[in-house]
């Protein structure tokens, strides 16, 4: 369980620095830095550069997005922007625009 | 899994807004407004710094801000708030620590409104004061009637580009020793 949950219905425009887990399944607009998981659900809504260890995304993201380790883009998910991580994963079904760099 | 409630965990930091219709849990920090249509709680390590506009807000952390509920504002023990607090309900608890202005009962719009023109009550005697302004000429001709000593009238004549000057003067006397410092190091500067 994420200790940091941005809700349905619940809309963050800033900045968000944390140590935690976070999910998001309202709408977060600005920055998200965080030292564990990141995960975007169904339904989130994420105009945001995010930085975490990993990303789990099934919502909408517009942003960059950096990974320490990995980042899955899962079916339903709809991703505008560039991905750098070790890891990449883009399931059958996610839209994705942007670059992709797994430090090749 | 839709039905989270949002949560802004202990080692979390908000520079931002917090808005929308549903329930915020805070534990660590959010600098930002909170505005949301559900109840708003702020844990013992919950720090917010600025204003909180929720349905039931409690408080049991740190906030500076205005707290306003729609129905109740509950500070436990713990709870450590500088603002104002309007609600219909306000209740403050043993161990609470509050420094502003607390307003219960119905009507808060028309409650902040009034509460708000309180401080702006201050610039209001201003207005009164310019009101006054026609008696000023009033103020002003005795000045002229004072004109016994010439010197004066010229001085209060100049008054308003004099202002800007006097302004000016307050600043000098810490320039003064600015200047010898500034000398010395100039000196130095030259013997370099």
């Amino acid at each position: 369980m994420a200790s940091t949950v941005i809700g349905a219905g619940i809309t963050i425009e800033g900045e968000i620095t944390t140590d935690e887990d976070v999910l998001v399944t309202g709408t977060l607009r600005g920055k998200l830095t965080a030292k564990e998981a990141v995960t975007v659900e169904h339904g989130a809504t994420v105009e945001a550069d995010v930085t975490s260890a990993s990303l789990a995304i099934a919502g909408s993201l517009t942003g960059n997005v950096v990974a320490n380790e990995r980042v899955d883009l899962q079916a339903g998910a709809r991703v505008i922007g560039n991905v750098k991580a070790a890891r990449v994963t883009i399931a059958d079904g996610a839209q994705f625009k942007g670059n992709v760099d797994m430090d090749v | 899994m839709a039905n989270h409630v949002t949560v802004i965990g202990r080692t979390t930091r908000v520079r931002g807004r917090v808005t929308g219709a549903a329930d915020l849990d805070v534990r660590g920090f959010v600098e930002g407004e909170i505005a949301v249509t559900g109840d708003v709680t702020v844990d013992s390590q919950g720090m917010v710094g600025s204003a909180i506009h929720g349905r039931r807000v409690v408080v049991r952390g740190a906030v500076k801000g205005d707290l306003l509920g729609d129905e109740a504002v509950l500070l436990e023990e713990g709870a450590r708030v500088v603002g104002d607090i309007r609600a219909p309900r306000v209740a403050i608890a043993q161990g609470a620590l509050v420094r502003g202005y607390v307003q219960t009962g119905e009507g808060n719009a028309p409650a902040v409104a009034a509460a708000r023109p309180q401080p702006a009550a201050r610039p209001a005697p201003a207005p009164q004061v310019s009101v006054v302004t026609p008696k000023a000429p009033a103020a002003v001709a005795p000045k002229p009637a004072a004109k016994g000593g010439p010197a004066p009238v010229p001085a209060r004549a100049a008054q308003p580009p004099a202002l800007p000057s006097a302004a000016q003067r307050r600043p000098p006397p810490p320039v003064v020793p600015a200047l010898k410092k500034a000398r010395g190091q100039i000196v130095k500067k030259k013997e370099r």
